[in-house]
């Protein structure tokens, strides 16, 4: 990003808008290239991409100097969506700058998604990314920053633990279903009664594999509904304990006041299985299996708390691993500041280093007839010399134009160009004048 | 030569041993590119100190103690590596290792000076009945261990802590695979293990040699061997009974190994 280049972003997100707000500006991925196309057609606008979620929309732009403001951004969004800024305006975050990059790696590291770790919206990033590459709206600068943003989510992922635990309910019963059967694939899951948490977790289970789902209700219709739906079996309530045995995993729901299973069934169950782990999910309350099922070996029973406590725990390991993931991404902002500070210094060095040897040859050039009776040998000790003195008189300024790129010093970094190339260069360009 | 291959293959172990430390109970997965690579060099090394000291035997078989502790090690990492590319798991590495890179200590900076009691005859076939019982006995204790990384799981379930700790451990079924297949893996190295050190002992010494109380208590380990599967294959014994019944077995197994120190036809003995 060179100097008459600014990086500005704005949005809304789930913190800072309504879900009103948000799908009145929510971008379908059909529309996406076409939204990113216009923004890049904003006055000002160099590179730009869009960004549009359920729990966000943000406009990450790259502008020229002079133009670069969060107004035209504001304009883009009443002319797309025909909102009114004053209506948009309190619900608007704006960054800048630094700020912008370090809200970019956040993003995409998932520290600023509403479920903490979550690992879609890497994803979703990367197919704004595609669309806006696919366009030509991110070409240069921009590009490489978004590149950045993808290694540094990749090294928040692989250095913390930030998406390795479940934090909902029903992905805590699939882990926990994996932790014991390792893959779920092939695997037979009866449900209890069927109520919209069972049924939630059952999705989850069959997502992961599980094939055969056995469902046994007291009303047969919803029982039906359900088995329809996951292309199960319905199994009748005087037949539930002899079928059991053949789940794997049993979900149970029911409203029953008594317990349905206890710690003799599962005994029972694990002996006709030949010791196969039978793994218990009671969702029910009150309870429809024997907490102390658990105690036979290879019985395991977790209820509505148990899983609960779990993902509990399970949200409070990545909230510790999301300090750690914090410190990575500071540490990733100040390394990518200072790479694209210390490239800009390199345009200013480099024409000051080419200025120099020129005066240095002007200068051998002007002095060829009064060293024409040098030898070869002194010849080339003169050449070493004027070089090694131009090199001795460029240190002290390459080395405060390093420092004032690296330090952000813009304005430091201006003057000591115009100082050693541009007005240096205007006044002792022609020595014989 | 073969000493320097065994050292370095002893160190690489080493290296395996500690870095597979952080890739399963920190759950850095970077450090298996240090572990993984580290136990197939070593490996690597460890055969070619194994395949030149075979070469240089043609005449000679120096079997000892330590140098057969070292194959054991060979054999143990060799399982380890095969249940990487298998379940994609390096638990069991966190006892593997060690227990390779221990094996191997010995041998490599402190080679023994005894060889076995009939060099000159049949050295291919001696080679094969230990390297047979030897599988054998690494995979008793894969399976052994495996059988205690299912325990660990499971107390964790049970305890519902499993958030917490124990995400290093492979899932119930596989390390029950496990612990199973390296135990039907085991019992046909045994056999002709076994039956090939009979044939050779029948040859050399005579029917005197199965009165040898070396040799019975392999049988009785043969026994207690298949007896275990068959209870393991027919009850699916798992947890804390199948790490007792294990466990026995691995004693038998230690009592063998350890008669060497009383047999009177099965020892080896200083030149």
């Amino acid at each position: 990003m060179s100097r008459n280049e600014h990086l500005v972003l704005i949005g809304v997100n789930h913190t800072t808008a309504p879900i009103e707000v948000r799908e009145r500006l929510a971008i379908p991925s059909v529309r996406l290239a076409d939204a990113t196309r216009s923004l890049v057609h904003q006055p000002g606008v160099r590179e730009g991409l869009i960004l549009s979620t359920c729990n966000r929309v943000e406009l990450l732009t790259l502008q020229e100097d002079g133009s670069a403001s969060g107004a035209n951004l504001l304009q883009f969004l009443h002319e797309y969506f025909a909102v009114t800024p004053s209506s948009l305006a309190p619900h608007l975050y704006e960054y800048r700058e630094r700020e912008a990059v370090r809200h970019l790696f956040r993003v995409a590291s998932s520290l600023d998604s509403m479920v903490v770790g979550e690992p879609q919206i890497l994803g979703q990033v990367k197919e704004s990314y595609t669309i806006a590459r696919e366009v030509g709206a991110v070409s240069g600068s921009l590009d490489s920053l978004i590149q950045r943003a993808f290694t540094v989510a990749k090294k928040v992922r692989s250095e913390t633990q930030i998406g390795s635990n479940s934090v909902s309910i029903a992905s805590v019963a699939v882990d926990l279903a994996r932790k014991i059967f390792g893959t779920l694939r092939g695997k037979t899951v009866l449900l209890v009664g069927a109520g919209k948490m069972s049924e939630l977790a059952a999705r989850h289970l069959i997502q992961q594999g599980a094939s055969n789902i056995l469902v046994a209700n007291r009303t047969l219709e919803r029982a039906q509904r359900l088995a329809e739906q996951f292309h199960g079996q319905v199994i009748s309530f005087d037949e539930l304990y002899d079928r059991a045995a053949k789940a794997d995993i049993v979900i149970t729901s029911t409203g029953a006041p008594q317990k349905l299973f206890g710690r003799s069934h599962g005994q029972h169950f694990l002996q006709s299985r030949r010791n196969r782990p039978m793994f218990f999910i009671d969702i029910a309350v009150p309870r429809d299996v024997d907490p102390r099922m658990n105690e036979v070996e290879g019985c395991f029973v977790y209820d509505i708390d148990d899983l609960q406590q779990v993902a509990a725990a399970n949200l409070a390991d990545r909230s510790r691993e999301a300090e750690a993931a914090e410190t990575i991404v500071a540490r990733e902002v100040d390394k990518y500041q200072q790479r694209m500070q210390s490239l800009d210094a390199a345009p200013a060095i480099r024409s000051l280093q080419e200025h120099a040897e020129s005066l240095r040859q002007a200068e051998l050039r002007r002095s060829a007839t009064r060293l024409s009776g040098l030898t070869a040998d002194q010849l080339a000790a003169v050449e070493a010399l004027t070089r090694s003195l131009t090199n001795k008189f460029l240190h002290a300024p390459m080395l405060a134009l390093r420092e004032a790129a690296r330090e952000g010093d813009a304005r430091a970094l201006m003057e000591l160009e115009a100082l050693y190339t541009n007005n240096f260069r205007g006044k002792v360009d022609s020595p014989d004048r | 030569m073969s000493l320097l291959w065994l050292r370095v293959a002893v160190l690489l172990y080493g290296v395996a041993a500690l870095s597979v430390l952080p890739a399963a109970l920190y759950e850095r997965p970077k450090w298996n590119k240090i572990a993984i690579p580290a136990a197939i060099t070593g490996l690597l090394f460890h055969f070619v100190s194994l395949a030149e000291m075979l070469n240089a035997a043609h005449h000679r078989l120096p079997v000892d103690t330590h140098e057969t502790q070292a194959l054991l090690g060979l054999l143990l990492a060799a399982a380890f590596l095969l249940v990487y590319w298998r379940y994609r798991t390096v638990s069991l590495g966190v006892f593997v290792l060690p227990i390779s890179f221990l094996l191997g200590l010995v041998p490599a900076f402190h080679p023994g000076q005894e060889t076995t009691p009939f060099p000159q005859f049949h050295t291919g076939w001696i080679f094969l009945h230990i390297a047979l019982l030897l599988a054998a006995y690494a995979a008793l204790l894969l399976s052994l261990l495996a059988s205690v990384l299912y325990l660990i799981q499971e107390r964790s379930l049970k305890s519902k802590h499993a958030a917490t700790g124990t995400s290093w451990l492979p899932p119930l079924e596989t390390t029950d695979q496990i612990a199973l297949r390296a135990l039907l893996f085991g019992l046909p190295c045994m056999t002709a293990g076994l039956l090939i050190g009979s044939l050779i002992a029948q040859q050399t010494i005579g029917p005197s040699y199965f009165l040898d109380p070396k040799v019975l208590l392999s049988f009785a380990m043969w026994l207690a061997y298949v007896g275990m599967i068959y209870i393991r294959r027919h009850s699916g014994l798992r947890g804390r009974r199948a790490i007792y019944l294990s466990g026995f077995v691995f004693l038998v197994v230690l009592a063998v190994w350890s008669a060497n120190q009383f047999s009177v036809v099965h020892r080896f003995t200083t030149p």
